[in-house]
C-alpha cells in the first residue's frame, strides 16, 4: 500500500515536472494579481418570539407602518426580510467585491444572497482624485443621511434595526440609485457637508411611480430623481471621547401603493420630508476598551392626499382626502466594549409623536410607542460574532387595535472570511 | 502688501504638511524634514498600533496632508482605508507621488509559509514591527529622506544634509546599543504578541513563545497552562510585554513561575519617559537586567 502512494507521489512530482510549472510572476498573461479584494459575511439567526409567526406581520403602529415583524407581507415585493420567523433565519450571505478602477475611481459591490434571490444592496463607483477634500459616489448605495443608514446590517451594535428607521424607511433604511458628492473642510475640526440626489423609489415614505393603471391613473407619478437628500456632520476629541454629531434633511416625492392591502387598500400622493439628527459620544479606555452612546432623532412630515381604493378593482379610488403626518421618533443606546472578546449593550426606543390629520381633523391616534432592547456579545476574533438579544417590543397593535408587548430572544452568529474591512467611525 | 503675502503660494513658507501613521515615524520625519516640514501622526504611541480608532478628526488630517507616510505591512489595515476613502484626498493615496510605504523598503522577517485565519491574524507580508530594529531606523531615514527630496526638490541638499546629520547621530549609538546587549545573546525570552521580532533578531534574543496563542487571538487558560510548563522546563529570562495588552496572564504566569515581567516600549509615547526614538532604544536595551 505504501509503496503504491510512494510511486503516486513520484508519478505526480514528475508529471509537474515535465510540465515546467512558471511561478505566477513570470507567466506574461497573468491576471490573478488584479482581483479585488473579496469577502463574504454570513448572518443567521435564531429567533423565539411570544407570538406566532403567523400572527407577526398582522401587527402594526397605528398611522405609522404595517408588517414591521416576520416576513414582509407585501409578497410580491418579496423582501428578504431579517429574522423573520421563529426558529433559525438564514439572514443573508454578504458578498463584497473592491478593488481600485484606475487612478481615479474604485468600484465597490455588495450582494445580497438570500436563500431564494440575490439583491444588489451597493455597486457603485467612488471618485479619488478630486482633490480638495471632495468625493463623488454614483450607483446604488447607502445613503449617509443620519448615522445608522450609511452601515450595514452586521456593523450595528444590535440585531435589528432602529424601530424609527424600520417604521418610517424600511429595513433598508435609504438605499437608493444616484449621485452623492461630499465635501471635507480644510479645517483642524471634522466638517463634512454632503449631497445626494437619489432616484426616490423607497416604498415606506418615498416613491415616485404612477398609482393605478398608468393610462388613468389614481395619482400620477412624479419626475425622477424624485429625493434630495443633505447633511452636515462635525467631530471633535476632547482627550480620549470623540463627538461625532450630524443634521440630515431629506426631501422627495411619495407616491405610496397600498393598493393591494387586504385591508383598508389606500394609496397617499404627496412629498414628504425627513429630518434627522444624530449624536454619539465614545469614551476609549485603551486600544480594546470603550463605552459609546448613540442616538439619533428622526421626524418626518408627510403632506399629500390619501385615496381609499375599492378592494374589488384596485385601479379605482373610492374617495380621496387630505392627509398631514407629523410623527418623530428616537432610539439612545449605550455599548460597552470591555474587550476583544465582549461586548454588551442596551437600547432604548420610543416614537413620541404621531400627529395625522384627515382633512384637517385629527385622528387622534396613539403616540407612544415604545422597545427595550439589551444585547451581550462574544467574538472569537475580530472575524467571528455570536450575539444574544433580548427585545421588549410595547410599540405594536393588533388588528383589533390592541397594544401587545412581545418579547423576542435573538441569538444572532455573523462569520466573516476574505479581505478585512477597515472599521469607520 | 499683506494681500500679496496672502497670494502667494504656501509652499514658499516651506511648510509641507505630512501625515504618519505612527510616533516613530513622524520622528525620523521631522529629523529629515527639519523645519521645511510639519509633522501630523495620526495613532498614539501607547495603544495598540493594529487597532487605531479612525476617529473623524483623523479624516481632516489626512485630508489637510500634502503627503502621507505609512509603516505598512497590514499594520493599517484595519483602520487607515476607511479614512483615506473618506478624505477625499489624492496626495494621500496608495500609489500617488507624495504616499511612502515604508514596508516596501524593509526586508521583512516572518514571512509566514502559509496564509490563513485558521493561524490567527497573520501579516501575509511578513512581521510589520521593523522598526524595532536600530539598522533599520536608518534604513528608514534614509527612505524618508529620498522621499522627501522626490516631492521637494528645492531643498534637497537640506535634506541631504539633515540626513547626514541624522546618520552621524545614530551610528554611535547603534554601537553603544550593541556593546550593551552583547551579554544578552542568546538569552530566551516569552512575549505576549511577536512584535519584538527584529529587536530580538538584532540582538541574538531567542522568542521561545507568545502568550497569546496566535497572532490577534486573547490568551486561552489550555494554552497558558503549557506556556508554564514550557517556562519550567526551558528557564527563559522574562516576558517582554508591550504596553497596550493586559498583564493579567503575564502577572498569573509570574506567580506561578517566579518568571520576571518587562514591559517593553514599541513606540514613542508607549511609556511617559519615550519621548524619542534615542530614549527608545536606550529604554529597550537596559529593560533586560
Amino acid at each position: 500500500m505504501q509503496k503504491i502512494l510512494l510511486s503516486c507521489a513520484l508519478c505526480a512530482t514528475m508529471a509537474f515536472g515535465a510540465a515546467d510549472v512558471l511561478p505566477v510572476e513570470k507567466r506574461t498573461f497573468e491576471q490573478s494579481k488584479f482581483i479585488p479584494d473579496i469577502s463574504l459575511i454570513l448572518d443567521s439567526s435564531f429567533v423565539n418570539r411570544s407570538i406566532s409567526d403567523d400572527e407577526a406581520p398582522h401587527l402594526e403602529i397605528p398611522g405609522v407602518v404595517h408588517g414591521l415583524l416576520g416576513s414582509d407581507p407585501h409578497a410580491e415585493h418579496s423582501h428578504a426580510s431579517y429574522n423573520a420567523n421563529n426558529g433559525f433565519n438564514l439572514n443573508y450571505a454578504e458578498l463584497i467585491l473592491s478593488s481600485s478602477v484606475d487612478p481615479y475611481l474604485t468600484l465597490d459591490g455588495v450582494f445580497h444572497f438570500s436563500e431564494a434571490s440575490v439583491a444588489i444592496d451597493e455597486a457603485y463607483f467612488t471618485s479619488t482624485a478630486l482633490g480638495n477634500g471632495l468625493r463623488a459616489k454614483g450607483g446604488k448605495f447607502l445613503s449617509n443621511f443620519g448615522y445608522i443608514n450609511e452601515q450595514h446590517h452586521h456593523a450595528w451594535d444590535f440585531g435589528d434595526m432602529p424601530l424609527v428607521y424600520e417604521a418610517f424607511l424600511g429595513m433598508h433604511g435609504i438605499n437608493e440609485k444616484g449621485l452623492q458628492l461630499q465635501w471635507t473642510a480644510p479645517t483642524s475640526t471634522y466638517l463634512m457637508l454632503g449631497a445626494e440626489v437619489l432616484q426616490g423609489e423607497n416604498e415606506y415614505m418615498f416613491g415616485n411611480s404612477s398609482i393605478g393603471d398608468v393610462e388613468d391613473p389614481i395619482a400620477k407619478g412624479a419626475d425622477a430623481p424624485s429625493l434630495l437628500v443633505s447633511y452636515i456632520k462635525t467631530s471633535f476629541d476632547i482627550g480620549d471621547t470623540t463627538v461625532l454629531a450630524g443634521l440630515s434633511y431629506a426631501k422627495g416625492a411619495s407616491r405610496i401603493d397600498h393598493s393591494l392591502d387586504e385591508e383598508n387598500p389606500h394609496a397617499v400622493s404627496g412629498t414628504s420630508k425627513l429630518y434627522g439628527a444624530d449624536l454619539v459620544i465614545k469614551h476609549y479606555f485603551d486600544s480594546y476598551s470603550s463605552i459609546s452612546w448613540q442616538s439619533e432623532w428622526l421626524s418626518r412630515d408627510i403632506q399629500g392626499t390619501q385615496y381609499s381604493i375599492d378592494s374589488n378593482d384596485t385601479n379605482s379610488a373610492l374617495g380621496s382626502s387630505q392627509l398631514s403626518k407629523i410623527q418623530s421618533g428616537i432610539y439612545s443606546q449605550l455599548v460597552y466594549t470591555h474587550d476583544k472578546n465582549y461586548k454588551a449593550g442596551i437600547r432604548y426606543e420610543n416614537i413620541y409623536q404621531n400627529d395625522v390629520e384627515i382633512d384637517g381633523v385629527d385622528s387622534n391616534l396613539e403616540n407612544n410607542f415604545k422597545k427595550y432592547s439589551v444585547m451581550i456579545e462574544y467574538h472569537t476574533s475580530e472575524f467571528a460574532r455570536f450575539r444574544v438579544q433580548y427585545n421588549k417590543n410595547n410599540a405594536l397593535y393588533n388588528e383589533d387595535n390592541e397594544k401587545q408587548s412581545i418579547d423576542t430572544i435573538m441569538i444572532q452568529v455573523n462569520i466573516s472570511i476574505g479581505a478585512h474591512g477597515a472599521h469607520s467611525f | 502688501m499683506k494681500l500679496l503675502l496672502l497670494l502667494l503660494p504656501l509652499s514658499l513658507f516651506a511648510h509641507l504638511n505630512i501625515a504618519v501613521s505612527y510616533p516613530y515615524i513622524g520622528a525620523i520625519t521631522k529629523s529629515i524634514g527639519g523645519k521645511h516640514i510639519s509633522t501630523i501622526v495620526l495613532a498614539k504611541g501607547n495603544w495598540d498600533p493594529h487597532f487605531v480608532v479612525p476617529r473623524p478628526s483623523l479624516i481632516s488630517k489626512v485630508r489637510n496632508a500634502d503627503a502621507l507616510i505609512i509603516n505598512g505591512a497590514q499594520l493599517e489595515i484595519g483602520w487607515l482605508p476607511a479614512l483615506i476613502k473618506r478624505a477625499g484626498n489624492p496626495k494621500a493615496k496608495a500609489g500617488s507621488q507624495t504616499f511612502l510605504n515604508l514596508a516596501h523598503h524593509i526586508k521583512l522577517i516572518n514571512k509566514p509559509q502559509k496564509v490563513d485565519r485558521s493561524g490567527g491574524d497573520i501579516h501575509p507580508d511578513g512581521n510589520p514591527h521593523f522598526h524595532l530594529n536600530p539598522q533599520n531606523i536608518l534604513y528608514l531615514a534614509q527612505t524618508i529622506k529620498e522621499f522627501l527630496i522626490s516631492i521637494d526638490k528645492e531643498h534637497s541638499d537640506i535634506y541631504q544634509k539633515n540626513y547626514e546629520k541624522f546618520s552621524k547621530m545614530w551610528l554611535p549609538k547603534m554601537k553603544m546599543w550593541q556593546e550593551k546587549m552583547a551579554d544578552k545573546k542568546g538569552l530566551k525570552v516569552i512575549q505576549f504578541h511577536n512584535n519584538l521580532a527584529y529587536f530580538n533578531k538584532v540582538y541574538g534574543l531567542d522568542s521561545i513563545a507568545t502568550i497569546e496563542p496566535l497572532p490577534g487571538i486573547p490568551p486561552s487558560s489550555r494554552h497558558t497552562m503549557n506556556l508554564i510548563k514550557l517556562i519550567k522546563q526551558e528557564k527563559p529570562c522574562c516576558i517582554l510585554h508591550d504596553v497596550y495588552h493586559s498583564t493579567k496572564t503575564a502577572k498569573f504566569i509570574s506567580s506561578k513561575t517566579g518568571i520576571k515581567v518587562v514591559l517593553m516600549p514599541h513606540d514613542i509615547g508607549a511609556l511617559e519617559d519615550i519621548k524619542d526614538l534615542t530614549s527608545l532604544f536606550d529604554y529597550l536595551t537596559s529593560a533586560i537586567q
